[in-house]
């Protein structure tokens, strides 16, 4: 027993321990990032590094501010992105629901076909889309960023798993209720897949906002640039700005944050418990 | 209001490879107001049936009426029925309230007074007015069936579909809710199919019960003339709890032999006539422990159930179930002489299980309940 309960301790310690490395690992770049971007450019050279914030934040904002409107640049950023989360969230969900819950001619295939588009890597699929936007005279235009992805293969699968796990009775309930196709998609299965559409919501945000070389070949102008690309401006031929490139990542992650805490109380399990009697 | 027609009605499932076939040319009348139970062992398409009912399900061939429309081709939103799922499939993200008002909110014109009227008064009728604004994962299983059956109700349907609604409840609040629906079904007088597989509850609550087997009728009836009179040995030995005990027997003129030194003489052979071998049965509560007799079996087990014991007994490799007074209470492993009447005899054919005899001793009726006026 007294045995038993020592090794049970000892495992709590190593859990504690590995979780408290982990932790760690991944707080140090992003600390570093934080104390450099209120370090003068000078201070963030030196060695042995200086490990303290500073007071520089401002200027090196403001630098920031003068060379590239880093300010419209995350508000071209956050706009593209938001519109392309909702977007892609409905016709994912659509998609999803389709697949997990309706009999159709040729669904596996379909179903599979999406899934293999998994498999191409963004860096081919760049100029054939280049070309098509070029063609549509879409070019340096939001819309040319954001409809090319809103039907998101990942997205899609991962609805279709979830919904799948909604109970046939639920939606047949509500068919027998009087309600249509659409209305049992949006009254009935959204509203219990609340968590899923949470995660893939920020699922969906993070790639759009991280999307570099898409957005690199097909915006031309610095007032459309996203912060992927303005970061890019800032790495020159001469030197890098390393101050302002920590500013601006340090505001690249705000909206992050704020958006997985406004998702989190959506992230509570059981959404579906007392729907059905097990 | 209406009664329902079924007239041919097949249902077969496309798998692909091969067609499994769910229903077969299943035709039935169901009286206005009746109480019907469709009542079988699992996959016999006793679902299936009420799902096409519903019209869940597309009908491959015959022929659904409610009254004197055809509703065969009709969405189950068009039919005017309800229907009560087996684990109640409540909308998990709204309240009681929402719940039951669903559907008069999607498929009425009424204005959301009314229908929080209409609401409110189910609720009540229910017992379940505190719970209006709590989510269905807070209710208890009763609760969440009550829930459901309110659902169904508010909508004042033409047809109640119920679909095993008390298996997931334990035996004391089944037994409550059994009497409850029945009570609501009888006040509201809506034809009413219920589907089970559990015998006792069709028998408790059915005005008629259909029994199926294998996609297939076998056959419609008051409950007492299914058990009395089954049309075949299926029936005979899914209807009645404890089953009913079943042996084949040679015939010798009137005289049944087998199994073992089993031995039966008939007063009256003309039902085993021309037949080689036939299926004997006798119901549990027809069978005596005597003095002396004939025929003895091995006491295998003695369940004492208060009121009345079960004899478990073993008859050369048969089993035989007997239920006797409390009195009666033989030691386990002994040998007991048994008899019973053949009034109470059930024969079937050996080959194809349809009757050849059924009980015939007469139901002791001197106790009538008189209707207060």
């Amino acid at each position: 027993m007294r045995e038993q309960r020592r090794k049970d301790a000892v495992w709590q310690f190593l859990t504690y321990a590995f979780v408290v490395t982990m932790v760690v690992v991944m707080m140090v770049p992003l600390y570093w990032m934080l104390v450099a971007a209120t370090l003068p450019q000078e201070q963030f050279l030196q060695f042995p590094p200086r490990l303290i914030p500073g007071t520089a934040f401002l200027d090196n904002f403001a630098a920031l501010q003068d060379r590239l409107d880093f300010v419209r640049t995350i508000r071209n950023s956050v706009l593209i992105a938001v519109i392309y989360t909702l977007l892609s969230l409905v016709l994912c969900s659509m998609a999803g629901f389709a697949f997990a819950k309706y009999e159709f001619k040729f669904k596996e295939p379909i179903f599979y076909t999406i899934l293999a588009t998994l498999v191409l890597p963004i860096q081919l699929l760049v100029i054939p889309l280049f070309l098509l936007m070029a063609q549509l005279d879409w070019t340096n235009t939001f819309r040319a960023i954001i409809l090319p992805w809103a039907a998101n293969p990942i997205g899609i699968f991962l609805m279709r798993q979830n919904m799948k796990s909604i109970p046939d009775a639920l939606l047949e309930s509500a068919r027998m209720d009087g309600a249509t196709e659409f209305q049992i998609f949006y009254r009935i299965a959204l509203p219990t897949m609340r968590s899923s559409l949470a995660a893939l919501a920020i699922i969906l945000f993070l790639f759009q906002w991280d999307l570099f070389l898409y957005p690199l070949v097909i915006l031309e102008s610095a007032d459309m640039y996203t912060i992927p690309i303005g970061l890019a401006q800032l790495t020159g031929f001469q030197r890098i700005y390393y101050d302002q490139i920590m500013v601006a990542a340090t505001l690249a992650i705000v909206p992050m944050v704020v958006l997985f805490l406004v998702l989190q109380k959506q992230f509570v399990s059981g959404i579906l418990a007392g729907s059905l009697k097990e | 209001m209406s009664g329902i027609t079924i007239s041919g009605l097949d249902k077969v499932y496309d798998s692909g490879t091969e067609n499994v076939v769910a229903v077969e040319d299943l035709s039935v009348e169901i009286n206005h107001g009746e109480f019907l139970v469709l009542v079988g062992p699992s996959g016999c398409g006793k679902s299936t049936t009420l799902r096409c009912l519903a019209g869940l399900e597309d009908v491959t061939n015959g022929s659904i009426r409610f009254g004197d429309g055809d509703v065969t081709d009709l969405r189950a939103s068009e039919r005017d029925v309800a229907m009560v799922f087996q684990n109640y499939a409540l909308y998990p993200h709204m309240t009681v309230r929402g719940n039951i008002g669903f559907g008069l909110k999607l498929s009425t014109k009424m204005t959301g007074d009314k229908i929080e009227q209409k609401v409110e008064n189910v609720a009540e009728m229910l017992g379940i007015s505190e719970l209006l604004n709590e989510k269905p994962k807070s209710l208890s299983g009763g609760q969440q069936q009550r829930v459901a059956l309110g659902r169904a109700i508010v909508r004042e349907p033409s047809v109640f579909l119920m679909d095993e609604p008390l298996s997931n409840l334990d035996a004391k609040l089944r037994s409550d809710m059994r009497t409850e629906l029945q009570e609501l079904q009888a006040d509201l007088d809506v034809t009413t199919v219920y589907v089970t597989h559990d015998q006792t509850e069709a028998m408790a609550m059915g005005d008629r019960i259909a029994v199926m087997d294998d996609g297939v009728l076998q056959q419609v009836g008051a409950p007492e003339d299914v058990y009395r009179s089954p049309v075949n040995q299926f029936v005979a030995d899914f209807i009645g709890s404890p089953s009913i005990n079943l042996f084949t027997a040679d015939v010798d003129g009137a005289t049944l032999r087998g199994p073992g030194e089993f031995t039966y003489e008939l007063v009256d052979p003309e039902p085993v006539a021309g037949h080689d071998r036939v299926s004997v049965g006798v119901r549990p509560e027809d069978i005596t422990v005597v003095e002396a007799g004939q025929n003895t079996a091995d006491v295998t087990v003695v369940e004492p159930m208060g009121n009345e014991n079960f004899l478990y007994m073993e008859m050369a490799g048969h089993e035989l179930t007997a239920r006797v007074a409390p009195a009666v209470r033989p030691t386990e492993g002994t040998h007991v002489p048994f008899d019973f009447d053949e009034a109470a005899l059930y024969l079937f054919d050996a080959e194809t299980g349809d009757a050849l005899k059924t009980k015939t001793d007469t139901v002791d009726s001197a106790i009538v309940g008189t209707t207060e006026d």
